[in-house]
C-alpha cells in the first residue's frame, strides 16, 4: 500500500542550523495496516509524515502508494490518495467558512471543482446527518463559521473530512495533542470508529503512550531520523506502556554514552 | 441634484474596483497593486477600441465587445501578477509592482498618446440614452432634455447612465456571488482562508491564486473601461492612487455591513464605494483643494489600518496583506 524506501530529507545543508531529519527511512505498510509512530523530539516523525503528504520533496528515496510513484507529485495532486488530520486544529479547517462549506470542500477532495454549487438541499442534508453521528451537538450549526468552534469540535471535524473520501492513507500527526484529555479521548474514539469502519490505511503520530499502546496493529519508535525499533502484531498485542517507556529510557541510556564519544570525536577533529 | 446622480454613477462604476479589490486583499489576502496599471489598462483598450472603429467599424470596436475585452486585457495582466508570484517566487507587493510598471509603457503603446478623448463616438451608455430618448424625447427646440422631478430638472441622459450601471453592477454582483458559491469559487475563498488546508483536500493554490487574481483585476479593468466611456476620455494617469480608494471603499463597506456573509460583504463594497463618492463629493463642495484628496484618502486607510478600535469595530478582521509581521 504504502512504501517508503531509503527516504533521507536534511533541512538547512551545507549551513550551521544542518538538520537530518530523516537518515534513510524505509517502511512498508500493508492495506489496513494502523501504524503508529512514537519517538522523541525532533526525531523526524512529522518530517516523515509532510514527506509522504508533499509539503516538501525528499532529497533521496522513493515512495510508493496506491500502485503510484508519488516521489514528485506535488501536494495538491497526494491529496487525491491522503487524507490528513494536523496537530494543530486550525491548520485543517477554514475559520471563516461555515461548517458546511468546509465539508463540501472536503466532499470533493481529488476531485475537479467547476461551477456546480458546492452547497444544495441535498447535500446539506447528507452533511447535517454526518455532523449528527460526531454527537457533539454541531448538527444545528453547520451554517456557523468553523472558527466559532473549539479545538476539539474542529478536530473531530477534520477527521471527518479526511475521510469524507475515502482516502487510500490516513495520516494523523499528534492530532489530539492540542486538547484537554476529555476532548482528546473523545476524538481517539472517533479515530477508531473512522479506522475501522473503512479499513484505512493509517500512519499516526503520537507522544501519549496509551495512545501507542492501545491502538494500531504496529509501532515504530523513531530516533535521529530513524527507524530503531518497529514492533508487530502480537508483540504490538503485548505491548504495555512500561515496555514503551524502557524502549525510551533505553535511548536515552545510548544517547548518554554516545555524547560524550561525540564530543571527544569533534575535539579531535576541530 | 445632477452633481449627485453623477457621483452616485461613478460610485457605482467604482464598486467594480472594490469588487476585485475585495477578491485580491481580502478573499486571497494578496496585496496585488496591479490594480493601478490595470484599470488605465481597460479604459485604454476599450477607448482605443472605440475609436479604431470610428473609422474601421468591426464587431470587437461595438462598445461592448471593446469594454469586455477591456476587462479581459485586466485579467490577462492579474494572471502575469499571480504567475510571477507563484511560478518565479518573486515576492507578492513586486509581482504587482513589475506588472504596473509594464503595464504604464503597454497603456502608452494602446493609446498611442497619453489621454484619448471618447467625446464623438458611441459609447455603452449610447444605448441607454437612446432608450431614454424615446420614452422621454427631447424638447423640439433641441435644448437639453431634462426631467422635472420634485422641484429638480434631472438630464435625461444622466438619469439614463445611472439606471444602466445600477442595474449592471446588479448583474456583475450577483454573478460574484453565484460564482463564489460554486465548487471553485468556495475552493478560492478557502485559498486566502487556509491555504494549507485546501492542499491537503486537493486544490492547487498557486493556480487558485492566479484565476484569483486574474478575475480581480478583470473586475477592475472593467471598471476602467466604463469610467472612461462615462467621463468620456481615457488618461494614462487615472489609475493612480486606485488601490487606496479601493481600499477605502471596501473598507467602508465592511465597517457598514459588518458581516463576512457573501451577500452582505457584496452589497458592503457598493455601498462603501458609493459613501466614499459621496463623502469626496460632499468634501469638494465644502472647497477641498482636489489635490489634497489622495493624501487624505492615504490618511483615512491608514487610520483603519492601525486604529485597533477602529478595527476591531470592523468586526475583528485584520486587513489582509498590509500588516506584515
Ligand atoms: N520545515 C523545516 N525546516 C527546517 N527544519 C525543520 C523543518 N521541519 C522539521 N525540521 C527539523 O527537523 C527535525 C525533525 O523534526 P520533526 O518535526 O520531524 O520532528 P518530530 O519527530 O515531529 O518532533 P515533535 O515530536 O517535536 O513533533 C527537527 O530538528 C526540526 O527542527
Ligand atoms: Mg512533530
Amino acid at each position: 500500500m504504502l512504501r517508503i524506501t531509503n527516504a533521507t530529507k536534511t533541512f538547512h545543508p551545507g549551513t550551521p542550523n544542518e538538520v537530518l531529519a530523516l537518515q534513510g527511512v524505509d517502511l512498508h505498510l500493508e492495506p489496513g495496516d494502523f501504524l503508529i509512530v512514537i519517538g522523541t523530539n525532533g526525531s523526524g516523525k512529522s518530517t516523515l509524515q509532510n514527506s509522504v503528504a508533499g509539503t516538501f520533496m525528499l532529497d533521496s528515496g522513493r515512495i510508493r502508494l496506491n500502485g503510484h510513484d508519488i516521489t514528485r507529485w506535488p501536494e495538491h495532486k497526494r491529496a487525491r490518495l491522503i487524507g490528513r488530520v494536523f496537530q494543530n486544529p486550525f491548520s485543517g479547517t477554514a475559520p471563516n467558512m461555515t461548517i458546511a462549506e468546509n465539508l463540501a470542500l472536503a466532499a470533493r477532495r481529488g476531485k475537479p471543482r467547476g461551477l456546480g454549487w458546492a452547497l444544495n438541499r441535498e447535500t446539506r442534508d447528507r452533511f447535517r446527518e454526518q455532523v449528527r453521528a460526531l454527537n457533539m451537538g454541531l448538527e444545528d450549526r453547520i451554517d456557523n463559521e468553523i472558527g466559532t468552534l473549539s479545538g476539539g469540535q474542529r478536530q473531530a471535524l477534520t477527521l471527518l473530512m479526511a475521510s469524507f473520501v475515502k482516502p487510500n492513507l490516513l495520516l494523523l500527526d499528534e492530532h489530539t495533542a492540542a486538547l484537554d484529555p476529555k476532548t482528546a479521548d473523545q476524538v481517539i474514539h472517533l479515530t477508531k470508529q473512522v479506522v475501522e469502519r473503512d479499513r484505512l490505511t493509517t500512519l499516526m503520530v503520537t507522544h501519549s503512550m496509551q495512545q501507542a499502546v492501545h491502538l494500531g496493529n504496529r509501532l515504530i519508535m523513531m530516533h535521529k531520523g530513524r527507524v530503531i525499533h518497529d514492533i508487530r502484531d502480537d508483540e504490538k498485542k503485548r505491548m504495555r506502556v512500561e515496555g514503551l517507556l524502557d524502549r525510551f529510557e533505553e535511548v536515552r541510556r545510548v544517547e548518554a554514552l554516545d555524547l560524550p564519544a561525540a564530543e571527544l570525536l569533534k575535539a579531535a577533529y576541530i | 441634484m445632477n452633481v449627485l446622480i453623477s457621483t452616485l454613477t461613478i460610485g457605482l462604476i467604482l464598486s467594480l474596483l472594490a469588487f476585485g479589490v475585495y477578491i485580491s486583499f481580502r478573499i486571497f489576502n494578496f496585496p496585488d497593486i496591479t490594480t493601478e496599471g490595470s484599470i488605465t489598462l481597460g479604459a485604454a483598450v476599450a477607448a482605443a477600441l472605440i475609436l479604431h472603429g470610428s473609422e474601421n467599424p468591426s464587431w470587437f470596436t461595438t462598445p461592448w465587445a471593446a469594454t469586455l475585452l477591456g476587462g479581459l486585457a485586466g485579467g490577462v495582466a492579474g494572471v502575469a501578477t499571480g504567475v510571477l508570484h507563484t511560478r518565479f517566487k518573486i515576492h507578492g507587493l513586486l509581482s504587482g509592482i513589475l506588472v504596473m510598471t509594464a503595464l504604464y509603457s503597454i497603456n502608452l503603446r494602446v493609446m498611442g498618446q497619453s489621454n484619448l478623448s471618447l467625446n464623438d463616438v458611441p459609447t455603452i451608455f449610447s444605448g441607454p440614452q437612446f432608450l431614454a430618448e424615446q420614452l422621454h424625447p427631447a424638447p423640439a427646440d433641441g435644448g437639453v432634455n431634462q426631467l422635472p422631478f420634485a422641484g429638480w430638472n434631472l438630464f435625461v441622459n444622466d438619469l439614463a447612465a445611472l439606471a444602466f450601471t445600477l442595474l449592471l453592477i446588479a448583474a456583475v454582483g450577483a454573478a460574484l456571488y453565484f460564482f463564489f458559491r460554486t465548487n471553485l469559487g468556495t475552493a478560492m475563498r478557502a485559498t486566502g482562508d487556509n491555504a494549507q488546508m485546501i492542499r491537503a483536500l486537493g486544490s492547487n493554490t498557486n493556480a487558485m491564486l492566479v484565476w484569483g487574481l486574474g478575475l480581480s483585476n478583470a473586475l477592475i479593468a472593467l471598471a476602467g473601461a466604463i469610467f472612461a466611456q462615462y467621463q468620456k476620455f481615457a488618461d494614462v494617469q487615472m489609475g493612480f492612487g486606485m488601490v487606496v480608494l479601493g481600499l477605502a471603499s471596501v473598507i467602508i463597506g465592511e465597517a457598514l455591513v459588518r458581516s463576512r456573509d457573501l451577500v452582505l460583504t457584496i452589497i458592503g463594497s457598493v455601498m462603501g464605494s458609493l459613501l466614499f463618492r459621496l463623502l469626496v463629493a460632499i468634501a469638494l463642495q465644502w472647497g477641498l483643494n482636489p489635490n489634497d484628496l489622495k493624501l487624505i484618502t492615504a490618511g483615512f486607510v491608514f487610520i483603519a489600518l492601525v486604529l485597533p478600535g477602529f478595527v476591531s469595530k470592523l468586526g475583528k478582521r485584520k486587513v489582509g496583506g498590509l500588516q506584515h509581521a
